[in-house]
């Protein structure tokens, strides 16, 4: 602390002989950063900035929105529920029994009208409702280390080519899969490498959100309007239990993905918004502008007792 | 650079000592310290005593051990400093929260993130602190190290050797020669001039430039150590802090000598003009008196953070607020579907594959809650921004960095640059309505000049305009004294006249008077040069006697030696010898000194100098009725001209008078109790009956700009009070010339004498402001302060009604007229009564108070005050010691507050609302899913990302912000000082706004969180990529938000706004790139997509829109004042910006460029 009050006791007289010598200019360097004045530009919003840039907002926004909304609309959706369909009528009270049951004929099959044109690739869904793939529980149960080790090709690119590679191994097979007791969904062959079992992979990529499909399928040729398929389904997984429901999907594909519009819906919102606040402003402004920085606008201009001079 | 201080329990005991040791040092020379601080002036006990064998430091440092001459200011050693370093950090709250986070995370049943992820936050903190501990650690050890590492001469077997300062012992006898450093505290035993005086230079204690005398005893004088063995024994009082108190007695030859302060070389100080010193060690390493002085500056917390800890409870209740909803939620989905438990294919209680079913990792519902809260705490920990805490540590550094580096606040004169010493307030500087300051060496330069004298009724005053420091050979030199003073001609020419004539007769008396009764050391000055002139310099404690001396010298009285037993005055040419037969001390309860010469004449007399009121009173008013009068009346022109003045008193001594006075004087400084007590007694007797020889009159200069900065500063709607102790009349015409009066004002004058006339005249002129402000027709109801400006009211009080105010009743009358003034002005008050008025209005209201001044009797003040500036001058270095900020200028503190201080709050503010947005709006996006995941916790972000989502992605612009962003420019905030009032309006941080922030927090989120929720439902996105999506919309959302708030753009904001938005999505990619991770190579994917990249654009538009439009029109229609300013700034003509340069430059002073 001595060493401090040294070097802080600028007090000295500036002409007694030690002090002249020992002391050194402690005047700060002149810098543009140091005194804070680095060339800089100053926003400032405008009406004419604001309106501006509302209007290149909305039009921007209104054609993207209109795009892919289009695009949406033009995506072929089939949805078919199939949880309920799929139960022979004699079990209809008691689901849940079916369903656990191995002695019941699992298989189902559904007839699918398509109602459009379905351009390849046309993609096969399952969907699941009101299931938390994300739940906790669920979530932490699973065991990457169990599944991990080397690689090769899948059916037909439905699983992410860098699962395949790194998460499952190929010399791990699923022998340990569903073997106890409480049995709901399907079986895996134990005899397929688990980096092949593409299914699985796709299943193990945990779903967002409680109500997600699972590319289950590609169909690699365009689908006529009006051609039917037939759809055998193996009824397996319970969800009678929480209620869920099962769903198959169809459905072709576009630039902004499957069918949803909400997207363009937003955009054509937000663009809409903005040039509805663009018009907005300009009308504010032609009826009640105020000049930019006039200093009789300051507080102690406007209210000369506040302030004495 | 702490903000914690160690020393906490000595800064209270450092204030008393403080204000113990405060002393009246302007008139004179400092005396009867030691009364003063304890009344009871008792013998040294044997148990209180330390024991001090001469020569002999093996029996000095058998009974107990003493400390050694090594010290350690370091805090750690190497093995010490984990555990240590660790203690200190977590001794803040904020850590102690990370660690419980930490903690419970490692619960298995709680584990959220992983460990790694867990602790990493804590860890960085942590780590970062400690190499900054240790840096600044390693720093001290080396300065110890070369400290301790200086050689002195010490006394071994009957010859001195040089030893290391650490090996010195308490009771050995060292040599210091000229110019060295003390090593440790020593006793004074001889030294190389015959009568035993040593110089010492003491400005690395307490600033103080000028040299001190101290004295060896008499006994010891002749002794030289290395022939002869010196035995004795000091028995001295315990170690303490006081620098200005010494008490010891010593033993030698049989005889017992007391010893004082004027006896010891403390250490720090420097020997000078003093060939050699010999002493004795008596004090050693840290218990020495600059040691135990050292403790760190006082730590205060700012006004924002104190009012942001109110808004982080109520943070905090949201945080349990939405932990609640979570576990209740939680517990109602449970309840719902307890039969389903066990079969749910995402649930499984049970777990069935090894036989009999379990129960896994099911503990009941009861604790799956307590679980469920708990969990739900970890996860959104960040609502509690502790990271804003470490943030605004930087920001502070930052900002100190700027205000140290600024050149408006280098004091080009006394060479010295700001110093922040306290980190915690910057901020404060912003929102400053009470300025508390004391006059002398703050709003003056405390740099005297002689300018009138009125000698036997006559005043010289007229033609002041030769300016002289006529050179005068002495002894084959020629002496030149160093300081020009200007003379009256008349005077001048009367001094010449020898002292023939009785007016002549009057005048060589007084100009003795000026030249002998004091306490100044002439000193010449050694330069290098050849020439035959040389400068003579009068060092002395006192500007008023320095300037007194310089006087009499420019009139041909010129003082050019001391001894401790005569002084050499030459007068008019004349060689003149003077006996100094006694000195008495100036004393704050005498108010005056007296000096008794042994004239060449033989005759005896005794010569008085004091303060008016003083020396009237001692003064024989029978004599001489008219020049009493006349110099009555002069005294009161000189006070109305801003002018101090004291009044010398002369009286020649019969033989007999002489010799009664002469032993008690002998008596009482021989005594060893009660010794002050004694000599003021002695004073007091042979102090009266005097004849009145004249007054004279200095100038106590304004400093420059002090003027306009009040000016400035009242602008500003800062209420300035002075608090000095001179007298009325010059604290009023120093009050005029400083603009702090001005004609327009009314001034109200309280002086009573008791507590009831006291509260008389307080109500009366409570009455009196009332009126006042309301003849001047008030239509509009902004409140008490603004009224005060409209007609505004100077109130004027003394000491002495302030005696009766101060801590009684009535306070709250004075408090309530205070306030209704817009200046008050307090004179003729004690340093103890400065920190009362500043108690007065800070326990009141919650305004923010700053003190300022320079003296060791503004340090009470300076603590009291919320902000205490130090102005590191002429008059030492205590004031500085115990201030938050310091600087050269009293107008430096119009840069300080209106600039710094306004852009340091406007920072802080904003900083602190922006951190609390940002770490809420991400903890909300993951609590809306939350909802989506059946309460259960689990997270689509990673855990990664929500660990380095304050530390990485959004961490670095706000610091930068908050050190960087200007919201106006210097000139503009110099121009218009009124727009420091957004401080005083909290415009930059309140409730409002914060709750502003929360609701515009609360869309963001949503936004954030709903569009890609709508955007991919019933779609095949898995949990990591959507996780990512949200990542990178909060980051970039947040730095946008921050983006349109800041006012200035340089290449640095750019750099850091767009660089942490691209180091997110870098670090997104390194995450998604290891394959261990759940969510590996998912952002390589979604991010193929258009939609993706819709969703982004999408989510930035609509969160910041509301924002963007309520700003435009908030700002478009109802400006605020830094608003317009600030577009004034940028679109007004240059024309008017030189207007400003106008106007500015006599605050700023000359551009130091």
């Amino acid at each position: 602390m001595i060493g401090e009050a040294t070097s802080s006791g600028g007090g000295g007289k500036d002409d007694s002989p030690a002090a002249v010598s020992g002391k050194k200019n402690k005047k700060p360097n002149y810098s543009r950063f140091t005194q804070q004045e680095l060339p800089a530009c100053k926003p400032i919003l405008t009406p004419g900035w604001v309106i501006t840039s509302f209007i290149v907002v909305g039009v921007v926004f209104i054609p993207i929105g209109l795009a892919s909304l289009y695009a949406s609309e033009h995506v072929v959706e089939i949805v078919e529920r199939y949880d309920k369909d799929c139960i022979p009528p004699d079990y209809r009270n008691n689901s849940l029994h079916y369903i656990q049951t191995s002695e019941t004929d699992k298989n189902c099959t559904m007839t699918i009208n398509v109602p459009k044109l379905m351009k390849s690739p046309v993609f096969i869904y399952y969907e699941l409702d009101n299931f938390y793939q994300n739940h906790r529980r669920y979530v932490k149960s699973r065991s990457d280390k169990q599944l991990r080790s080397k690689a090769s090709e899948g059916k037909k690119n439905i699983a992410w080519k860098s699962d395949q590679e790194h998460k499952f191994g190929s010399d791990i097979y699923p022998k340990n899969f569903q073997n106890g007791s409480l049995i709901g969904g399907g079986k895996l062959n134990p005899s397929i490498p688990l980096s092949e079992q593409v299914d699985l992979i796709v299943w193990m990529r945990t779903a967002a959100l409680p109500n997600f499909r699972k590319l289950y399928g590609k169909i690699e040729k365009d689908l006529q309007a009006n051609t039917t398929i037939t759809v055998t389904i193996e009824n397996n997984y319970n969800t009678y239990s929480f209620g869920g429901k099962k769903k198959l999907v169809l459905s072709t594909t576009s630039w902004i993905g499957g069918k949803n519009s909400f997207l363009g819906r937003a955009y054509i919102a937000i663009g809409g918004l903005c040039l509805f606040l663009a018009v907005c402003f300009v009308f504010v402004y032609l009826l009640k502008p105020r000049p930019l920085g006039d200093p009789s606008y300051l507080s102690w201009n406007r209210n000369p007792s506040g302030q004495m001079n | 650079m702490d903000s914690q201080n160690p020393f906490e329990g000595e800064i209270s005991l450092n204030r008393r000592k403080g204000e113990n040791s405060v002393r009246e040092v302007r008139h004179g020379s400092r005396g009867g310290d030691i009364e003063l601080l304890g009344l009871s002036h008792k013998e040294i006990g044997d148990d209180d005593a330390r024991l001090v064998y001469l020569n002999d430091p093996v029996k000095s440092n058998e009974r107990y051990e003493f400390a050694g001459n090594s010290i350690r200011t370091s805090k750690y050693s190497v093995f010490s400093f984990l555990p240590r370093n660790l203690f200190r950090q977590f001794h803040r709250v904020a850590y102690i929260y990370f660690l419980i986070i930490a903690v419970l995370n490692q619960l298995p049943q709680l584990a959220v993130f992983g460990r790694g992820a867990s602790i990493m936050p804590l860890a960085f903190v942590l780590s970062v602190t400690a190499v900054k501990d240790a840096y600044e650690d390693w720093r001290r050890h080396r300065s110890d190290r070369v400290e301790n590492n200086r050689l002195a001469w010490v006394l071994v077997d009957d010859e001195f050797q040089q030893k290391k300062w650490k090996d010195i012992q308490v009771g050995e006898i060292l040599k210091i020669q000229a110019n060295e450093t003390f090593p440790c505290d020593i006793v004074l035993l001889s030294t190389s001039e015959p009568t035993g005086v040593a110089f010492v230079q003491t400005v690395n204690l307490d600033g103080e430039s000028n040299l001190k005398t101290r004295y060896a005893k008499q006994e010891t004088i002749s002794k030289i150590p290395e022939e002869e063995m010196i035995n004795g024994l000091i028995k001295c009082e315990r170690p303490n802090r006081n620098i200005y108190g010494f008490q010891a007695n010593m033993e030698v030859e049989g005889k017992r000598l007391s010893l004082g302060p004027s006896n010891i070389l403390l250490r720090g100080c420097e020997l000078k003009n003093t060939a050699w010193a010999i002493g004795v060690a008596v004090y050693c390493g840290r218990e020495t008196k600059a040691m135990l002085n050292s403790s760190g500056a006082p730590s205060k917390r700012s006004h924002l953070e104190t009012r942001m800890n109110f808004e982080t409870i109520i943070l905090s209740l949201f945080l349990t607020l939405l932990c609640s909803i979570v576990s209740i939620c939680a517990a109602v989905w449970l309840r719902h579907r307890k039969d389903e438990l066990d079969i749910l294919p995402f649930y499984r209680r049970k777990d069935f594959a090894h036989g009999a079913p379990q129960n896994f990792n099911y503990y009941g519902w009861g604790l799956e809650i307590i679980f469920t809260f708990l969990m739900s705490v970890i996860v959104f920990q960040i609502m509690i921004p502790i990271s804003l805490y470490i943030s605004m540590e930087l920001v502070r550094v930052g900002q100190a960095y700027f205000m140290i580096r600024d050149m408006l606040l280098y004091d080009e004169e006394s060479n010295s640059r700001f110093q922040c010493r306290s980190l915690n307030i910057n901020e404060d500087l912003g929102q400053i309505k009470y300025v508390f300051s004391d006059k002398t060496g703050t709003l003056t330069e405390n740099k005297m000049e002689f300018q009138c004298a009125s000698i036997w009724g006559v005043d010289y005053s007229g033609g002041r305009t030769i300016s002289r420091n006529d050179p005068v050979q002495v002894d084959g030199k020629i002496l030149q004294p160093k300081m020009e003073v200007k003379v009256d001609p008349q005077l001048l020419e009367l001094s010449r006249s020898g002292k023939d004539t009785k007016g002549a007769k009057h005048v060589h008396d007084f100009l003795l008077a000026l030249a002998a009764c004091n306490t100044i050391v002439p000193l010449v000055v050694d330069d290098t040069s050849d020439s035959p002139v040389k400068l003579l310099d009068y060092q002395g404690e006192s500007p008023d006697e320095q300037a007194l001396a310089y006087a009499a010298a420019a009139y041909g009285f010129m003082l050019t030696e001391r001894t401790s037993g005569h002084i050499v005055i030459n007068i008019q040419g004349e060689r003149q010898r003077f006996n100094v037969l006694g000195l008495h001390e100036f004393d704050s309860d005498r108010k005056r000194m007296s000096v008794i010469l042994g004239c060449p004449d033989k005759t005896v007399k005794v010569f008085v100098k004091g303060a008016d009121t003083s020396m009237f009173s001692v003064i024989d008013r029978s004599l001489n009725t008219n020049i009493i009068h006349a110099t009555e009346a002069h005294l009161q022109t000189y006070s109305s001209m801003g002018l101090r003045t004291l009044v010398f008193g002369i009286r020649e001594l019969n033989n007999s008078e002489f010799e009664q006075w002469h032993l008690a004087f002998e008596a009482a400084s021989t005594a060893i109790i009660g010794r002050a007590a004694l000599l003021r007694k002695v004073a007091n007797n042979v102090e009266n009956s005097l004849t009145i020889l004249g007054a004279s009159a200095i100038e106590d200069k304004l400093q420059q700009g002090v003027p306009e900065a009040i000016e400035s500063l009242r602008t500003a709607g800062i209420k300035a009070w002075v608090l000095t102790g001179d007298k009325q009349e010059t604290a009023i015409s120093i009050g005029y010339s400083s603009k702090l009066l001005t004609s327009k004002m009314t001034s109200i004058i309280i002086n009573s004498n008791s507590k009831q006339s006291s509260r008389r005249s307080l109500e009366d002129a409570l009455v009196t402001s009332k009126k006042l402000t309301i003849t001047s027709g008030i239509t509009h109801n902004t409140g008490a302060s603004d009224a005060a400006a409209v007609n505004p009211v100077a109130l004027i009080i003394d000491g002495t009604s302030l005696v009766h105010i101060l801590d009684s009743e009535l306070e709250e009358l004075l408090f309530e007229l205070a306030t209704k003034c817009s200046v008050v002005l307090c004179c003729r008050v004690a340093p103890l009564q400065k920190a009362g008025i500043v108690a007065l209005v800070k326990n009141r209201t919650r305004d923010m108070t700053l003190a300022i001044g320079d003296g060791a009797n503004d340090v009470s003040m300076i603590q009291m005050a919320d902000v205490g500036v130090g102005i590191s001058g002429r008059e030492g270095q205590q004031a500085v010691m115990a201030s938050d900020f310091a600087m050269g200028q009293f107008r430096f503190l119009v840069p300080l507050l209106l600039v710094h201080g306004h852009w340091n709050y406007q920072r802080m503010g904003y900083m602190i609302l922006y951190n609390f947005y940002r770490n809420a709006v991400f903890v909300l996006v993951l609590f809306w899913y939350v909802i989506f995941t059946s309460f259960t916790l689990t997270t689509a972000i990673t855990e990664w990302s929500s660990m380095l989502y304050s530390i990485i992605y959004t961490a670095l612009p706000t610091i930068v912000v908050g050190i960087l962003d200007k919201d106006l420019s210097r000139r503009t905030l110099l121009k218009y000082p009124q727009l420091y009032g957004a401080g005083h309006r909290q415009e930059a941080y309140n409730t409002k706004l914060f709750w502003l922030t929360m609701i515009d927090t609360l869309w963001q989120s949503v936004a954030v969180f709903s569009i890609p929720l709508f955007a991919y439902w019933a779609s095949s996105i898995d949990g990591s990529s959507i996780g990512d999506l949200w990542t990178l919309a909060v980051v970039i959302l947040v730095n946008l938000h921050l983006a349109m708030d800041i006012s200035r753009w340089s290449w640095i904001t750019h750099a850091v706004i767009w660089g942490s938005i691209i180091a997110t999505f870098i670090c997104v990619t390194i995450i998604d790139a290891v394959p261990i991770f759940s969510g590996y190579w998912a952002i390589f994917h979604v991010a193929k997509t258009e939609l993706f990249w819709l969703c982004l654009l999408a989510i930035v538009l609509a969160a910041l829109i509301p924002r963007y439009v309520v700003k435009f029109l908030y700002q478009y229609y109802s400006p605020c004042d830094i608003q317009i300013a600030r577009e004034a700034e940028k679109f007004r003509s240059p024309r008017e910006l030189r207007n400003t340069k106008i106007e500015t430059n006599p605050i700023l002073g000359s551009p130091h460029r």
